[in-house]
């Protein structure tokens, strides 16, 4: 992988691609720590200081994590990429719904155009919104609810409605910036856009740990790299069905070897079983937050606040990693259905040599893929509670950074992107013989 | 006004937005010189004194000189009007000089009908030839290029140019010969397979073709655009085709829906479950174990199912021509791909002609890239503006008409079934005609334009019909087709350049009768895959500001409906069988969108694969051409075994030994690039089921091909060393394994069947794994 970027830097346009892309992100992290106009930043840091050393769980975790941390700083990209990927699922929801939006999807590139655009004007519509409720909360005070300093200069309307129009006109520019990286640089642009958000937290956090202990640094590196390597590891890992096409007849081929196959991975669901399972976990915490306070407890919320509120409580863990299998094979099977791959491939004349096409290579599949499940969905269940349980036996799971989300993240993106330069390289670079 | 819109349209770039006013100032300047240049006696140099690029003698026009530089300004525009005044009889309109000036600077022009782009070309072909460069005037076929240039050799002799043309019967010389006039005029397709066989050389002194400098389209969307993904292919080594006739007879017993099942858009057939069983009875054996059978019943299964005499095909002559779905015209070099071919002599019962293995192919959106200078011209360019710039990086200008166009475009007729369509489309027609009005029918496919012509005498109508199986009558049909009373029934080989004139074209009054009838009267049977094709046939009628007018006749039952609008059906008709809805237009036009959309993904997936293919080839040529041209052979084998080298030098003297070197490397080296064509359109077949893992298809192709191509350099090493070690370079070199293709034949491949299903599975997989991972 080193190499291949030493390479790549050494080829004039990769190198300006990459160029590019770095400085875009360069100027993304500036505008997430750049305050809006009307924030009293200092008062801003010390409550951040405050959230941080007393609840670390709060509701907004995974806003957070993906802004990287820009959402509470109210810097004028606080809204990060949360709206355009909103705005983009609500938009292939409704395909689905409107025949008006479906027609014109299946009119091809000009369609889909078009749909971009309504994309983004969705996402012009939510930042608005929810700017709004930010600013909102901020000036009420509920932004922090462990600090009572004020962290807005002026509750009067027109800062305020400056700021509004500040963060969305940050998320205009943010969704610019990520189009441009898909254009002119390297790697899908939103995608690299979340990478950088959630790795900008970990010097930051580790240099925290390090102050604290220098031992506990160097379990919470090593652990961190060796579960690294293990996703990069399993990430790769497929297991490759054969496939033969027969609608051609062809002459004597030199290369043998079956390249055509279909690629099952292990972990064929990726990294959205994980976020289900987490954003499931915050609903107990929100109950407590609700109820927990009443006088006269309720027994449920008691239990609820016994055993699922902390990480590494049995309880939770166990609930957490069954809900993490759960949603493997429920995520798996809504995404790939073995019968419409098998009449695909029927239709274009493939089949699996021994096996018939239709039904009997559906079912097939269907055997292959639940057995690779079987092993995909206990790995992301361990690499989500790895680092809560272990780490929690060394005191240092309030703040370790590599939570199985980011983790599954950094590596699926890096992995993407270090693949895609790969690809130009290999389209470049051609030596050898009688040159 | 105009002006402010058309300000903000360039500022947002939009398509057709290449500003006109700088050209029509330089030609408004031209017509304030014309009358100095009228009564010079001599404005031309004669054939003798060309010298360099300044060509237009400037003592013969006194001060007014015009070297390379001054090609594109007033005084040049001026002197070309008047020398095609005078050597052709025709004065340029200000319009055909403004449309030379915008194609001189690399634009594509859309002209109207009936403007006189083979005039426009010449001009702008002048203007290249004049700054000294090489142009290449690209024509859709032989017929086209012998025409024009032998009606454009006056002017380009007036101007001091030699032109020249190509047709598929040239030989070498006749084509070495062609290529060095200033002007070369040619079929696309024979200029590319000029390309492929030079290629294949192995003596410096067989090349045909110089290096590339100005190309000029015709027909720019057609070539551009339409044609750019078909390949052309060079083949040899010939055997007979295998299909077997038991297969096509097996094949002919099954009946659809029980034994097999055509798919919505009729692109694909696949056995049923109860089809295996009684294919599987028939032949003796287990289909899914063995490739090689699974792939004789579904060739067989393909010809006999999905491709239907008279619409893709035509018997002559015992032999089997394609039909090309976009002109109507019988494709003569067009053969379908990988066996597909035999199976359909099969099912015809003709003998099976040669089959080859293709030895090298080039698309011809590769080959017109190769020209550093491109511009067009065309009757619709707006519409695929978008396509233009993102794989031509061309833009367009819009040329007005010389005389506003008033041709009356009716709207669509539709109708529920083909039934009604037909019954109205023979009183509209008749009715017509009771005028005396001329009637072109423009109808989809040769099936269709047979048997409404047999309507139409049945019903005591003449009806002259011109499609592919009478194409040698096309000029004298498309002569009368104006005439008073007229009614042509034909294929969409009336769209494209053909130029029908009313009253036949013989004399000054019979023209201005039939205009006062209204001019001609275009009636389509039906809408194109392409708005554009819609747009040729309207165009047939309403040249140079005549009278005319068109209209569409569609039904529900409509190919282009049911293969695209597959889930969705138009609104009830009224009590006559019309339907007048105006949902009924919306829908119609959005399935045409939708073909255009697939047909640009294919496009634009063709063009994503063959970039790594063009690039490796570049990089292979390179090697060859020094292989070609010097002595690098000799040198590697020296350097590779010296000891064989010495021990051969002495044996056979030095001269010698590199001819060998070199041959033996030009082999190994065209044989192994055969045998990489082979494995990567194998590894394409299959490539789109890697987007299932979550993997980018395309990065994966490239992620293999590249390893491919490695190997493929080391092997042809390896080979070559072989050879040398072992040959024997007192005997012929042939005879020791390295006969080349005995033979070698070129074509295109008709690449639709099997080239753009995969690209459809392609983005519907991923599209939906897209959608889900969101």
């Amino acid at each position: 992988m080193l190499t291949a970027i030493t390479r790549a830097f050494r080829t004039p346009d990769l190198r300006k691609k990459l160029l590019f892309t770095l400085g875009i992100i360069v100027l993304f992290r500036l505008g997430s720590v750049l305050p809006t106009p009307g924030v009293n930043s200092e008062n801003v840091a010390k409550a951040l200081e405050q959230a941080q050393a007393g609840e670390s769980n709060n509701i907004y975790g995974m806003v957070q994590l993906f802004s990287g941390g820009a959402l509470l700083r109210l810097s004028v990209f606080a809204l990060g990429i949360m709206p355009y990927i909103t705005a983009s699922i609500i938009l292939q929801l409704l395909v689905v719904v409107i025949p008006r939006l479906e027609a014109l999807k299946k009119e091809g590139q000009a369609g889909t155009a078009k749909i971009t655009q309504y994309t983004r004007y969705l996402t012009i519509g939510l930042a608005v919104l929810q700017s709004t409720a930010f600013v909102a909360l901020a000036r009420s005070g509920q932004l922090f609810p462990n600090s009572n300093l004020p962290v807005l200069l002026s509750n009067d309307v027109f800062p305020l409605v400056t700021m509004v129009i500040t963060m969305t006109a940050g998320t205009a520019v943010i969704m610019w910036l990520g189009e441009l990286i898909t254009d002119r640089g390297i790697g899908n642009g939103m995608s690299v856009l979340i990478f950088a958000q959630v790795i900008a937290v970990f010097p930051a956090e580790l240099i925290n740990i390090y102050r604290l202990s220098p031992f506990k640094f160097a379990v919470v590196m090593i652990t961190g790299i060796a579960m690294i390597a293990f996703v990069v590891f399993i990430e790769q890992a497929q297991r490759r069905v054969p496939v033969q096409y027969a609608k051609r007849m062809v002459g004597r081929r030199m290369y043998g070897g079956t390249s055509t196959y279909i690629p099952l991975k292990v972990n064929q669901a990726g990294i959205i079983p994980v976020i289900f399972a987490s954003s499931l976990m915050y609903l107990p915490q929100l109950a407590v937050t609700m109820w927990g306070n009443s006088e006269k407890p309720n027994v449920v919320v008691e239990w609820l606040a016994q055993n699922l509120m902390q990480g590494d409580h049995p309880v939770y863990a166990s609930v957490y990693f069954l809900l993490i299998i759960f949603f493997t094979y429920f995520y798996v099977s809504i995404t790939f259905n073995p019968t419409e791959v098998a009449d695909n491939m029927k239709k274009y004349g493939g089949f699996i040599p021994g096996i018939r096409p239709g039904r009997p290579t559906a079912e097939y599949l269907g055997f292959v893929l639940n057995r690779l499940t079987a092993t995909g969905a206990p790995y992301l269940g361990f690499i989500s509670l790895i680092p809560v349980v272990a780490l929690g036996a060394v005191g240092a799971s309030a703040n370790f950074p590599f939570g199985g989300t980011s983790i599954l993240i950094m590596v699926g993106v890096g992995l993407d992107t270090v693949k895609q330069i790969e690809s130009q390289l290999q389209q470049r670079n051609y030596e050898g013989f009688l040159r | 006004m105009a002006r402010v819109t058309g300000w903000i349209r360039r500022l947002l770039d939009k398509p057709g937005s290449v500003d006109l006013a700088p050209f029509q100032r330089i030609v408004a300047e031209a017509g304030e010189l014309e009358a100095g240049l009228r009564d010079r006696t001599e404005i031309m140099p004669s054939d003798a004194d060309r010298i360099g690029a300044d060509r237009i003698g400037a003592d013969r026009i006194g001060a007014d000189r015009i070297g390379a530089d001054r090609i594109g300004s007033a005084e040049f525009c001026a002197v070309v009007r008047e020398a095609a005044r005078r050597a052709l009889g025709e004065r340029p309109f200000d319009v055909q000089l403004a449309g030379m000036l915008a194609m001189l600077d690399g634009h594509v022009v859309q002209m109207a009908t009936g403007e006189g782009k083979t005039l426009v070309g010449a001009l702008t072909a002048a203007g290249f030839a004049l700054r000294g460069r090489r142009v290449h005037v690209v024509s859709v076929n032989d017929y086209l290029a012998r025409r024009d240039a032998e009606w454009m050799a006056p002017l380009y002799g007036a101007l001091g140019l030699t032109v020249g043309w190509i047709a598929e019967s040239s030989t070498p010389e006749e084509r070495r010969a062609a290529y060095v006039s200033d002007v070369t005029y040619a079929a696309v397709s024979e200029l590319g397979f000029d390309v492929l066989r030079d290629r294949m050389c192995t003596d410096p002194a067989d090349l045909v073709v110089p290096a590339p400098q100005v190309a000029i389209v015709d027909e720019a969307d057609s070539v551009l655009v339409d044609e750019a993904r078909v390949p052309l292919v060079l083949a040899g080594s010939a055997d007979q085709g295998v299909a077997l006739p038991e297969m096509a007879a097996l094949v002919r017993r099954l009946s659809r829906g029980y034994h097999y099942t055509i798919d919505e858009e009729g692109r694909n057939v696949f056995l049923t479950p109860k089809g295996t069983d009684t294919v599987e009875k028939a032949l003796g054996v287990d289909l899914y174990a063995d490739p090689g059978v699974v792939t004789q019943v579904n060739l067989a299964l393909h010809a006999h199912a999905l491709l239907t005499r008279d619409v893709d095909y035509i018997v002559r002559d015992g032999r089997v021509h394609l039909i090309n779905a976009s002109r109507g015209r019988v494709a003569m070099l067009q053969r379908w791909p990988d066996g597909l071919q035999a199976a359909v002599e099969a099912k015809e019962m003709l003998a099976a002609s040669e089959t080859g293995e293709i030895l090298d192919s080039l698309t011809i959106q590769s080959l017109i890239r190769r020209y550093p200078e491109i511009c067009g011209m065309t009757g619709t360019a707006l519409a695929v503006a978008d396509q233009l710039r993102e794989f031509y990086d061309l833009r367009v200008a819009v040329i007005p008409p010389n005389k506003p166009c008033v041709r009356v475009d009716e709207p669509d007729r539709i109708f529920a079934t083909a039934e009604d369509k037909e019954q109205a489309l023979l009183e509209e027609i008749a009715e017509r005609h009771a005028t005396g009005r001329p009637v072109l029918v423009g109808t989809l496919d040769i099936a269709e334009s047979e048997r409404l012509a047999e309507a139409l005498r049945a019903k005591g109508l003449d009806p002259v019909v011109l499609n592919a199986k009478n194409d040698a009558r096309e000029a004298e049909v498309v002569a009368r087709a104006g005439a008073r009373g007229a009614i042509t029934v034909s294929t969409q080989m009336a769209g494209r350049g053909t130029d029908i004139r009313l009253g036949g074209g013989r004399a000054e009054e019979r023209e201005r009768e039939v205009a006062a009838l209204g001019g001609l009267y275009v009636i389509g049977t039906g809408r194109h895959e392409s708005s554009r094709l819609d747009d040729q046939l309207r165009g047939r009628a309403g040249r140079q500001g005549d009278p005319g007018g068109s209209v569409f006749f569609v039904s529900g039952q409509d190919t282009l409906l049911t293969a695209y609008l597959a889930d969705e059906s138009l609104p009830a008709t009224d009590a006559d069988g019309v339907v007048r809805d105006r949902h009924a237009a919306y829908l119609i036009s959005h399935a045409q969108r939708v073909a255009e959309g697939v047909n640009l993904e294919i496009h634009r997936n063709t063009w994503r694969y063959t970039r790594l293919l063009e690039r490796q080839r570049g990089e292979l040529m390179e090697r060859r051409d020094k292989v070609l041209h010097g002595d690098t052979a000799a040198r590697a084998m020296l350097a590779a075994c010296p000891e064989r080298y010495r021990e051969l030098t002495e044996a056979v003297g030095a001269d010698a030994v590199q001819r060998a070197a070199r041959q033996i490397v030009l082999f190994h080296l065209d044989r192994c690039w055969t045998e990489h064509l082979g494995f990567l359109s194998d590894l394409r077949e299959g490539i789109h089921l890697r987007a299932l893992g979550r993997l980018n298809p395309l990065d994966e192709f490239n992620k293999e091909s590249v390893p491919a191509y490695r190997a493929m350099l080391d092997e042809i090493e390896r080979r070559s060393i072989e050879t040398f070690e072992k040959a024997d370079l007192t005997r012929d070199l042939d005879e020791q394994g390295l006969r080349r293709p005995s033979a070698t034949w070129t074509y295109l491949v008709q690449d639709n069947p099997f080239g753009s299903e995969w690209d459809r599975i392609l983005s519907r997989v991923a599209g939906a794994l897209k959608r889900r991972k969101r």
